[in-house]
């Protein structure tokens, strides 16, 4: 299965080709060019990298975050717009599910954290069990002072939006940098593990996990109490 | 024979997530708007990152609709047409990303449409025989300015409002009087039944006669108000509204007959959400026909915003070779030029 990947959750743009498993072409960058304008150009140059027509692919594959509300949309249009005009499988992955997955064979639980603003992240914690990656806790908003919280004593290795980081407790490390950005090709490898036939045609109505209402949202539900 | 142009236009700047198909420049086979209005009038305004969800939510069956009611396929397709400014840069974002990525799938050419220079095209659809040259009064939330169209790509920018828009102080007013947002028909609703001359609300002049100011009316209305009510008066709204509206009237109209004495011209389009001000239309019209020129105005459903006009602009980009990059950003200042 040829797939698509695209991952613009955070202030990486992460794109990847993928065949059976096989990564064909890869492209990640983090040099603040804004999303809107280097995606597609992107998309484009990972094709002619590949040699692999635009018809031949078989899915696309999208971070659905936690992340960048405009960022998560940017990528979503981007993969439902092409998923639809060649009419093909739309896959949805976790944001935080794909940042644990660059931690193959990790025995550690994982923590994978994005931004969420206001000294805030948000945090899940994964285990791999054999070649299953669990997901022990799901994701929530965590403040910075509580992070470890959820961890306990148990080893664990922190990724992700992390390098700001410090003073972690022993028992707690951080991910080597090159493994702590989103990357696409896990979210095509994550992709293709739970691709459902079904579920995977339909390229409307998927929305980001946006984990958190608008704020204009909150404050009117606070006045309005 | 010439072979059939199809243009996709697709529309996401402010609260409409609108997809459209426009055969030929000049025939609309599909308009598809999903309004958020309701949605944002408990907090009394457009909210930025609502307005971008629905789009999101709705953009891709929007399209597949206006496609479907223009029996269409995709394919079939010649170019897509998107806004890409100006707007809530989030909200243009989501139709901009769309609109790429299906022209990018299917090798369709790409054309970003100016959503201001959309609103003056689309007076083609109502009028099948209107022409450059003409003058253009962009009535608008977000602008007041007019234009000497001299072609159909190339323009003029004679004057604008230097302050807020003419409908910034139609929405605030109404808001300040307790009405929901859009506040433009609420105003228009209110002034029925109130009498245009109870009140003198005085506009600015200006040393530029193309240009406009409607900050101090605003403020001269919003004055108005506080100081009836720590007088404890009761307050006619309706008189309020009509004489407002009539003072925003007089100054568009005032400028349009400069613009067109002084330039010759014999045509004139409203265009823009205020352009569905009836009270506008009706004196706009007379003013003109007074003059010896004449008023067109898009039918209310292309007043407000859609994609109807995205298309019938990129339909005439495209004749002319206009292409855009897929590097192509949102620009939410976007200018008239």
């Amino acid at each position: 299965m040829l797939i698509l990947g695209i991952d613009t959750a955070t202030k990486v743009c992460s794109v990847a080709l993928t065949l059976d498993g096989r990564v064909l072409a890869e492209h990640n960058s983090t040099d603040g060019i804004a999303h809107s304008r280097r995606l597609l150009p992107e998309i484009d140059g990972l094709l002619k990298t590949a040699q692999v027509a635009k018809e031949d692919i078989d899915m696309v594959a999208v971070s659905m975050g936690p992340g960048s509300f405009t960022g998560l949309r940017i990528g979503l249009a981007t993969a439902e717009a092409i998923a639809y005009a060649r009419k093909r499988f739309l896959h949805g992955v976790n944001t935080l599910e794909a940042l644990a997955y660059n931690l193959r064979g990790e025995k550690k639980i994982i923590s994978p954290l994005i931004d969420a603003q206001k000294g805030n992240f948000y945090q899940a914690l994964y285990q791999w069990q054999g070649d299953e990656l669990v997901c022990l806790e799901p994701v929530a908003i965590v403040n910075q002072g509580k992070l470890w919280e959820r961890i306990g004593d148990r080893p664990a290795i922190v990724t992700g939006e992390c390098g700001a980081l410090q003073n972690l407790p022993e028992h707690i490390e951080l991910a080597t940098e090159d493994l702590r950005s989103p990357l696409a090709k896990s979210l095509c490898a994550i992709a293709e593990r739970n691709f459902d036939e079904e579920k995977d045609k339909n390229f409307f109505g998927l929305e980001p996990f946006y984990i958190r209402r608008s704020e204009a949202e909150e404050l009117w539900e606070q006045r309005h109490r | 024979m010439q072979k059939d142009i199809y243009i996709l236009g697709i529309e996401s700047s402010c609260d409409e997530t609108a997809a459209a198909v426009v055969k030929n420049g000049r025939e609309v086979l599909s308009n598809i708007i999903s309004s958020q209005i309701v949605i944002h009038r408990k907090f009394g305004g457009v909210v930025p990152e609502i307005a971008s969800r629905k789009h999101i939510e709705n953009i891709m069956p929007v399209i597949d609709e206006a496609l479907a009611k223009a029996n269409l396929a995709l394919e079939d397709i010649d170019a897509v047409a998107v806004t890409y400014g100006p707007g809530l840069v989030g909200a243009l974002l989501v139709g901009l990303s769309a609109a790429k990525s299906l022209a990018w799938a299917l090798d369709k050419p790409l054309i970003g449409v100016n959503h201001l220079e959309g609103h003056i095209f689309a007076n083609f659809l109502n009028d099948k025989d209107l022409e450059p040259p003409f003058m253009a009064l962009v009535v608008s939330g977000g602008h007041t300015a007019l234009l000497h169209v001299k072609g159909y790509n190339e323009f003029e920018l004679l004057g604008q409002s230097r302050d807020d828009a003419a409908g910034e102080a139609f929405d605030k007013i109404a808001r300040v009087m307790g009405r929901p947002y859009p506040g433009g028909p609420e105003i228009e609703k209110l002034a029925e039944t109130g009498n245009p001359d109870a009140i003198h609300f005085p506009t600015a002049k200006l040393d530029n006669p193309y240009e406009f100011s409607f900050s101090g009316l605003k403020s001269a209305v919003l004055n108005y108000l506080h100081n009836e009510e720590q007088a404890g008066r009761a307050v006619n709204y309706n008189d309020v509204a009509a004489s407002f509206q009539n003072a925003v009237v007089n100054a568009l109209c005032e400028r349009a007959v400069y613009a067109m004495q002084q330039s010759g011209l014999k045509n004139i389009v409203l265009a823009g959400g205020v352009s569905a001000n009836k009270v506008l239309q009706n004196r706009l019209a007379e003013t003109m026909e007074k003059i010896g020129c004449h008023l067109v105005h898009p039918t209310p459903i292309l007043c407000t915003d859609n994609a109807v006009m995205i298309a019938c602009r990129g339909h005439f980009m495209y004749q002319a070779g206009m292409r855009s990059p897929l590097d192509l950003n949102a620009q939410p200042s976007l200018k008239l030029k």
